[in-house]
């Protein structure tokens, strides 16, 4: 057997645009997704019952069942009702809400981290919940949960693969494109394989940079 | 200035506090000392309402907080408090520590505030730390912090729990120091203790509790040089 | 011809969740006996060991599950033209691969977490290497491994559903089957992921009770248990 990759050649700007639509899903579903998990987490803390109820149900509704069921119920279900997603968006959404239940569990364990002292010295102060919420307890969890939250980013990352099945046009799709064109299968496979492993490796270096950037009160030691 | 009657705590069937009766001057220090587990720092967190009253009244400053039309957060905005274990935030500089809620919770503007946390954090010598995080600081300089951050609120009251009981002896002076500053300057003080010496100098009445009453009170003169009953004579035996 | 969603239907799901269940006890066994192997390798004293195991998680876990499925699908039919392999055994294979690494990284974590003093207290007791790993750390290892070892079962279980693309007829692949005869995909896929659901929560359940048992409750949280994606420790 022998190995070729300048077949691959003519095809690398197609690749490189591949891999960044894989990346720009990745930052959207990461960014609006980690979002909505803080607003699950509080809702599945909070004080409404019939809310705490839906927050725990959607959380381990999208824990215990499979991304791609998830986006075939997005993709082919959701026009059933009348609501068309082509390819891209019905990806994003499935990455998103998928990833804001993995993000709630994680920041439950964050924010349960955050030392009750803080939270009684902010109601000493006259603050209300939603301030102790926000200027105190949010940035400490944050923290704490910040090595797991950039592992869920690469695991994201690496998910957003799965949407190359509804067609979306992202890198493994690209990858599976050039290989029924080529027949480099195992060329194409392992320049995709590379590529992904690159940019998870890339990610992994940039979240241990970013922690020490944004955590630096965190680092000499904690109060 | 504090005025408290009749005051139950109950933890499920344990009963805490089994009806304190106590009052507070204006410019009054009152140290809280006893035994551990005898109720004083659950009394003191009844008084911000960081505990809520199982029954009795409590009035600080002329509001009722045991009444439950009360916003709590009224009143705890004319009592600060520092804690045993500090409780900076971690992720907020000195100063943002010190103006976090004179901003947030005063609607002081931001120039206003952080002239007047310069000033508190230069009143309790830390006007070089400014722009420290907490995790770099000394637990006493951690605790000075914390308290300019109580006074930035302009208090009415002043409760302390144990503010010196996480520290290494030999930095439990400089808190102490600025504590007695601070009374000095006629600010009315609750302070739960374990500084017999503080208490016998500063304090003004001194409070011994235990098994959740209070056991005997008065001049710290008289409660640690001529002790009435026999609890509190044990318990100084132990201590002094 | 369209059809209407009927019980055979439900019958050949609950078929394509049997073939899911044994799918991923054949690589979750599979996967959990090659991961400790290369778990226990790469907390080894042998530097070669320890660098072989490393890579090999640091490159599997840094790709993504279809990539491998893809590379057992078109690749070994090219390098071993001779063998027919049934789709079943494609999948497995491909699930092993995964599973290993990631097995391999929970153990060797748990290796690492049973305190560093046991193994001084054996080196004192005159057991060599071989004899302080069977005999002192793995066995207060592998309790440590349980929590997040379950926790990966349940991301196997539902990665599991990738295969779908080579053809092999588990849950996902029976749903889609379904949802092409009756056009009726939200009825079909949404009993498909309460069939996993159940799977999956029951694996949970079971954790939970097993960690409640033996008391081997660690502070690890459900979010921790989540399989580490690639990490540049140990390498």
């Amino acid at each position: 057997m022998t190995f070729y990759f300048g077949d691959l050649l003519p095809f690398s700007g197609q690749l490189a645009a591949a891999l960044w639509t894989s990346v720009y899903i990745t930052l959207i579903a990461m960014a609006v997704g980690s979002a909505f998990g803080v607003l699950l987490y509080v809702g599945k803390t909070g004080s409404n019952r019939a809310l705490r109820s839906v927050c725990w149900w959607y959380v381990e509704a999208f824990r215990n069942t499979p991304l791609l069921v998830q986006l075939y119920l997005i993709y082919f279900g959701l026009p059933e009702l009348g609501v068309n997603l082509n390819p891209t968006w019905a990806g994003i959404v499935a990455l998103t809400l998928n990833n804001a239940a993995y993000t709630a569990e994680i920041y439950r364990a964050g924010f349960e981290a955050v030392p009750h002292g803080l939270v009684e010295a902010g109601q000493a102060l006259g603050m209300r919940r939603s301030q102790v919420f926000r200027h105190i307890e949010l940035m400490p969890a944050t923290r704490n949960v910040f090595p797991a939250l950039t592992n869920q980013f690469i695991l994201l990352f690496l998910a957003s693969s799965i949407a190359s099945i509804i067609g979306l046009p992202e890198l493994m799709n690209a990858v599976l494109n050039i290989n029924t064109q080529t027949y480099r299968t195992f060329e194409i496979l392992a320049v995709g394989g590379g590529l992904y492993f690159v940019v998870s490796l890339i990610l992994s270096l940039a979240s241990k940079a970013a922690e020490s950037f944004f955590f630096r009160w965190g680092v000499s030691g904690r109060a | 200035m504090i005025t408290v009657k009749d005051l139950h705590k109950k933890f499920g069937s344990n009963e805490v506090l089994k009806g304190i009766d106590c009052h507070v001057d204006e410019q009054e220090v009152v140290c809280l000392i006893g035994p551990s587990g005898s109720g004083k720092s659950t009394f003191l967190r009844c008084l911000n309402g960081l505990e809520t009253a199982t029954s009795g009244t409590i009035e600080v400053n002329g509001h009722t907080i045991t009444d439950k039309k009360t916003n709590v957060n009224v009143v705890r905005q004319q009592v600060g408090m520092v804690f045993q274990h500090f409780n900076l935030f971690p992720h907020l500089k000195v100063v943002d520590n010190v103006m976090l809620a004179p901003v947030k919770v005063g609607r002081t503007s931001k120039g206003e505030a952080r002239a007047k946390a310069a000033a508190l954090l230069d009143k309790v010598g830390l006007a070089d730390k400014t722009n420290a995080y907490p995790g770099s600081l000394s637990g006493g300089q951690q605790q000075r912090v914390a308290i300019a951050r109580a006074l930035a609120m302009n208090p009415a009251v002043m409760l302390f729990d144990e503010p010196t009981s996480a520290l290494d002896p030999e930095i439990v002076g400089e808190v102490l120091a600025v504590m007695k500053d601070l009374a000095r300057e006629g600010m009315t003080m609750v302070v739960v203790t374990h500084e017999m010496g503080f208490a016998r100098e500063v304090g003004d009445r001194a409070v011994f509790m235990d098994g959740g009453v209070i056991v005997e009170q008065g001049p710290p003169s008289q409660v640690f040089g001529d002790p009435q009953h026999t609890r509190t004579q044990n318990f100084l035996s132990k201590v002094l | 011809m369209l059809r209407s969603f009927n019980w055979l239907d439900l019958e050949s799901l609950l078929r394509g969740a049997v073939w899911t269940i044994v799918l991923c006890v054949t690589a979750g066994v599979a996967g959990t006996v090659l991961g400790l192997l290369l778990g226990i390798a790469s907390s080894s004293p042998s530097r070669v060991a320890r660098w072989v195991a490393s890579t090999y998680v640091l490159i599997i876990r840094g790709i993504p599950l279809l990539v491998i499925v893809f590379f057992a699908y078109f690749g070994i039919p090219l390098m071993f033209p001779d063998i027919d392999l049934s789709a079943f055994l494609t999948a497995v294979i491909a699930l092993t691969v995964f599973a290993t690494a990631y097995m391999a990284e929970i153990f060797r974590g748990s290796i690492n977490a049973v305190p560093h003093g046991q193994t001084e207290a054996a080196q004192a007791l005159g057991l060599n290497y071989a004899r302080r790993l069977r005999f002192v750390v793995l066995p207060q290892a592998m309790r440590i491994a349980v929590p997040p070892g379950i926790g990966f079962l349940i991301a196997l279980i539902k990665d599991s559903s990738l295969v779908t693309v080579i053809g092999f007829v588990e849950l996902t692949r029976s749903g889609t089957t379904i949802s092409n005869l009756t056009a009726e995909p939200i009825l079909t896929y949404s009993v498909v992921a309460v069939l996993y659901f159940v799977i999956c929560y029951g694996v949970s359940r079971l954790g939970s009770w097993y960690e409640n048992r033996s008391g081997s409750r660690m502070d690890t949280t459900e979010a921790e248990n989540q399989p580490h994606a690639l990490q540049l420790e140990g390498v």
